[in-house]
């Protein structure tokens, strides 16, 4: 009794020091992340649209973060931190840049990868701080300053002449290009998605539209029409003669945790498609390149 | 007797495997790769030097003895050679980070003159230059960080059983690593003196 008081006191001691530890770095939930509410939805979605067309044309990445404050840490720490956990950038192209803006500190920085470095100088940088964002910040126009700053910030990068993106198709399949097609679970959810559509369609129409799925998502998957037909005609084969899983209830079970699997295949196509393009960067890295300012 | 030779020698031969010798050699390179980094950010500040003071002595003229400890504290670090050598000689580490120290300071008095001096600090170039000094004095900060830390991992490979016994058998040391030169100055609280000082920038 007196260990389990033990080890609960030491675990309420440890979440004590959690309190006190630097400001957590949110997860990449998008291009924009605004965690005062200070931006409105149509501000947000405005910006992530800049900023995903620019992505699709030039490569590189601009993600934009809003925290209260960076406390303890000083802002130029903290949007390292930041940069580091969410690599934004293309690989090896290092072609990130970060807007962090500390609302309660009335700090910002511009986080420059290296591979921007060339373009988005510190000096640049900082001009664009102080003559283009904080004197809209100043007036109180924190949506204006940052639209501002990132249409300048995508200017500046414009000039500098960086690899051109990828092809859309594998830009748009940025997560389905991570599914494995041997990966058990997606087998496990074409036959699972194959068994659902027999059971409504029947055995011909169900095996030819599982087909038909399989190899829509193969053809995202590899862009290649022979190998999308092979899929296709794979998942035929399976759905026409694998066995009807009524034999054992156990399946039935499985049936729904597996239905979390073939959605993590077929589910993500939609949102890939949307937003998840720059959720989670590129892998580009940072060296502590950029400007601070405040206002 | 016998056998139990054969089972040492087996031993031996397994634990060859897996005695950490390549471990030290990748985070040995590491340590190489991040030292460069930093060499290369306080070069970078080293080479802004100049152009600083020149554009400082237009608007200032009259604070010769910062802009010259300015100077003389960047000749001292350009006279350094930094290579990789200086990691494995702590006397000449300590050389290296007390000159980089000393060009920290001087540079820190050097922005507090500037202070005084408004037409300089709304002249463009100075504007620019001070951006590019903090944005390198940040890489610099970013850059010992990331040394300070393959070097702990270093020297945790070659502190603990039974990888020490490899770096013993090859040479290898624990290597130097950053400290805060002026640990007694940030240690004490400021001294907050509301009395104007009369002789601070006039000399």
């Amino acid at each position: 009794m007196s260990a389990a008081r033990a080890s609960i006191l030491a675990l309420l001691l440890c979440w004590a020091c959690a309190a006190f530890a630097d400001v957590a770095v949110p997860p990449l939930s998008g291009r924009v992340v605004d965690q005062t509410g200070t931006l409105s939805s149509s501000d947000v979605a405005s910006l992530t649209q800049t900023i995903r067309n620019f992505e699709l044309r030039k490569g590189s990445q601009v993600a934009v973060l809003i925290v209260p404050t960076t406390a303890p840490e000083t802002i130029e720490q903290y949007s390292l931190r930041v940069a580091e956990a969410w690599k934004i950038g293309r690989k090896k192209i290092d072609d990130g840049a970060l807007l962090v803006v500390a609302k309660d500190d009335r700090k910002l920085r511009i986080e420059v990868g290296y591979g921007l470095e060339g373009a988005l100088t510190d000096v640049t940088s900082k001009r664009i701080i102080d003559e283009i964002i904080t004197p809209r910040f100043r007036s109180g126009d924190f949506a204006g300053g940052i639209s501002a700053g990132v249409d300048r910030i995508i200017r500046v990068v414009d000039g500098e002449k960086l690899p051109a993106p990828e092809p859309r198709q594998r830009q748009s399949s940025g997560v389905l290009s991570h599914i494995d097609p041997f990966n058990p679970f997606v087998i496990f959810g074409v036959f699972v998605v194959g068994t659902v559509l027999r059971t409504t369609l029947g055995r011909l129409m169900g095996s030819i539209a599982t087909g038909g799925i399989v190899g829509v998502l193969a053809w995202l998957i590899a862009g290649s029409l022979a190998a999308s037909i092979i899929a296709a005609m794979i998942g035929f084969v399976i759905t026409m003669f694998a066995e009807t899983p009524t034999s054992s209830t156990g399946r039935g079970g499985g049936r729904g945790w597996s239905g979390g699997g073939s959605y993590s295949g077929g589910g993500s196509s939609s949102s890939s498609s949307s937003d998840s393009g720059s959720s989670g960067g590129g892998g580009g890295s940072f060296g502590g390149g950029g400007a601070s300012g405040s206002w | 007797m016998r056998r139990l030779w054969t089972v040492l020698a087996a031993l031996a031969t397994l634990s060859l495997t897996n005695c950490g010798y390549n471990a030290i050699q990748s985070q040995d390179e590491q340590i190489k790769s991040s030292w460069s980094e930093v060499v290369n950010q306080y070069q970078r500040r080293a080479d802004l030097v100049p152009n600083l003071v020149n554009s400082v002595k237009g608007f200032a003229q009259q604070e010769k003895d910062v802009l010259l400890g300015v100077t003389n504290a960047r000749a001292k670090v350009g006279s350094i050679q930094a290579t990789p050598e200086v990691l494995n000689d702590p006397a000449a580490f300590q050389k290296f980070q007390a000159a980089q120290g000393e060009l920290t300071n001087a540079l820190s008095r050097l922005l507090v003159v500037t202070e005084n001096y408004p037409q300089l600090k709304s002249d463009a170039l100075f504007h620019d230059l001070m951006a590019q000094l903090e944005g390198t004095e940040n890489r610099i900060t970013v850059a010992r960080n990331r040394y300070i830390k393959t070097v702990q991992d270093y020297n945790v490979t070659v502190r603990s059983f039974p990888t020490n016994l490899t770096a013993m058998a090859f040479g290898y040391k624990e290597k130097p690593n950053f400290t805060v030169e002026n640990e007694k100055a940030i240690s004490t609280a400021p001294k907050v003196d509301f009395n104007p000082a009369p002789s601070a920038p006039a000399k």
